[in-house]
């Protein structure tokens, strides 16, 4: 009864996927940013800005578009701060647009495109495989693919630990607002109070390292044996059709990248 | 009864200390025995528990002299992973107890099953028992880190039991409890004093010690200065000179007797106060 209720079950067909099929489109995705930002017309890669629809296409096919752009716009504000940084401050002869002192280069625009689109690709895409797969997902998957169940350990305590120092770390903001010391306001005041209490939080979790390791022993985790495993991870069957598709389109991306060198 | 744990003239000293954290302890557990080990802050209460359960110098490291035996083994022969199906650990930090890999109570209860690689209906059927003798099977679909302090403990209890280890050891299982959660802690360990199980309790709560236990162990500066039932040690107005409290019903005993009341004994609970006082009474209106 509880097996039943521990596995998890997906009606999207794309995000019942298996995660190392996930990871496999998330690589080639990857890669073939990389390489359509070398593709460049009158030297802008103009092609990244298109390629990139398919994240929110995927998202929104998955089932998990509002999730995405919940977790995407942290991305978009890195992402638009880059372009800005680039555009004004990479300097070449030509100046594209310019108001006052403020000057836009052509270079500086090109660097832009490439950072800024790569950076929302590829991030993109991760926060595609991370709201499509839950934690256990991930660590049953990586002990299946023959990965030690400790180095899976590691894996997947420390995504639930940064939720759990990130509360930890509102507590201890609290608890220097209650002595006095200000933590709101400018970037200024939010830095200075902000580095003050990262001591106590790595210290606390260094110390509590120990009880912890201790814990995982008495609960036989360094035990030699088979273990059992009550969540079980089963593949939707559409793992190879995916990985043909992102196979293939894959291998036009590199055609295209030779025909614009041959061409 | 048989006896489970022995200490033989055991001292140690933690790495980088000259002096002792245990000195020259010597002493035998008996099965199905609930102790209470009591003593100030620094009296080597923790180092006890640890040298039970073989991390002291297993994981410590540091130096041991003499033996600790568990079931008549010295705890540096047992094998990895052996100690944890005989004894049960549990600590004073509720929120360091959770394994954080697991997104359910339940799953964090069944954890220790899954690493001894026990079947999966056996582990549903285990982790369900545990659960509602733990009471935490209303919270079994929560995530572990969500929960209150009191939750916590219950379920790092929970998550030991399961493990069906016929000692026990649990460490100031309350310090951080209110007192629901102190009090929804100690029906657990009640639940496993009918069970049988040897628990070996490091407690400040002296009151409840003098409820729950059947022998006291009192600890002063890594020596063992008291062992024995609870009654004769817990009314001893002397222990009060090495700074360990006394239940209050044992202070007003004793105080009554100063005063001149003639009482059969001097009691350590609530319910025996009632009984002696009472009779005392009694007594003096006939």
């Amino acid at each position: 009864m509880w097996r039943e209720k521990l596995s998890i079950k997906k009606d999207n067909a794309i995000a019942a996927l298996y995660p190392s099929a996930k990871f496999l489109i998330v690589c080639l995705y990857s890669f073939c940013s990389l390489i359509i930002g070398t593709i460049k017309i009158e030297g802008y890669p103009f092609f990244l800005i298109p390629w990139f629809l398919i994240v929110p296409i995927l998202c929104a096919a998955s089932g998990v578009w509002k999730n995405f752009i919940k977790a995407f716009n942290k991305v978009l504000f890195i992402a638009v701060i880059i372009f800005v940084v680039q555009s004004l401050f990479v300097p070449s002869e030509t100046i594209i647009w310019q108001i006052g002192f403020i000057k836009v280069y052509e270079a500086g625009l090109q660097s832009a495109i490439v950072l800024s689109f790569s950076i929302m690709n590829i991030a993109g895409m991760f926060i595609w495989m991370f709201q499509t797969t839950e934690n256990k997902e991930i660590s049953r998957a990586l002990e299946d693919s023959g990965m030690n169940y400790k180095v899976a350990y590691v894996f997947i305590s420390t995504l639930q630990m940064i939720e759990v120092l990130g509360k930890s770390s509102k507590t201890i903001m609290n608890a220097q607002q209650a002595r006095g010391v200000e933590t709101e306001g400018n970037i200024f005041i939010r830095s200075k109070a902000f580095f003050p209490s990262m001591v106590p939080l790595i210290l606390g979790a260094i110390t509590n390292t120990e009880e912890r390791v201790l814990t995982l022993e008495s609960k036989g985790f360094d035990v030699k044996c088979k273990k059992t495993h009550l969540f079980e991870i089963e593949k939707s069957g559409k793992e190879k059709l995916a990985a043909v598709i992102a196979i293939l389109i894959t291998t036009l991306v590199i055609i295209g990248r030779v025909l614009a060198w041959v061409l | 009864m048989g006896i489970v744990i022995e200490f033989k003239d055991v001292s140690y000293s933690y790495p980088l200390t000259k002096e002792p954290s245990i000195k020259n302890l010597n002493c035998k557990l008996e099965k199905g025995k609930f102790y209470g080990v009591i003593g100030k802050n620094g009296s080597g209460k923790t180092t006890l528990c640890t040298l039970i359960r073989g991390f002291a110098p297993s994981f410590y490291q540091g130096v041991l002299e003499g033996q600790v035996l568990i079931e008549g083994k010295p705890t540096v022969d047992h094998g990895p992973g052996e100690l944890s199906l005989k004894i049960g650990y549990v600590f004073q930090n509720p929120f360091n107890q959770i394994s954080g890999v697991k997104e359910t109570v339940f799953e964090e209860v069944a954890f220790g099953l899954e690493n001894f690689g026990v079947p999966v209906d056996e582990i549903e059927r285990r982790v369900i028992e545990v659960m509602e003798l733990t009471k935490i099977s209303h919270i079994a679909e929560k995530n572990p880190f969500e929960l209150s302090g009191g939750q916590q403990q219950r379920v790092a209890l929970a998550s030991i039991i399961v493990l069906k280890p016929d000692i026990l050891v649990i460490d100031e299982p309350t310090s951080q409890l209110d007192p629901e959660g102190t009090e929804s802690v100690f029906e657990i360990i009640d639940a496993l004093k009918r069970e049988k199980k040897t628990i070996i309790l490091v407690e400040h709560k002296i009151d409840l010690i003098a409820e729950y236990a059947d022998d006291v162990m009192v600890l002063d500066n890594g020596e063992m200065i008291r062992f024995g039932p609870k009654q004769a040690i817990l009314s001893d107005m002397s222990l009060l000179e090495h700074g360990i409290q006394l239940p209050q019903m044992a202070i007003l005993g004793n105080e009554l007797v100063k005063q001149g009341v003639k009482l059969d004994y001097i009691p350590i609970t609530e319910k025996q106060a009632k009984e002696v006082i009472g009779r005392t009474l009694r007594k003096e209106s006939v």
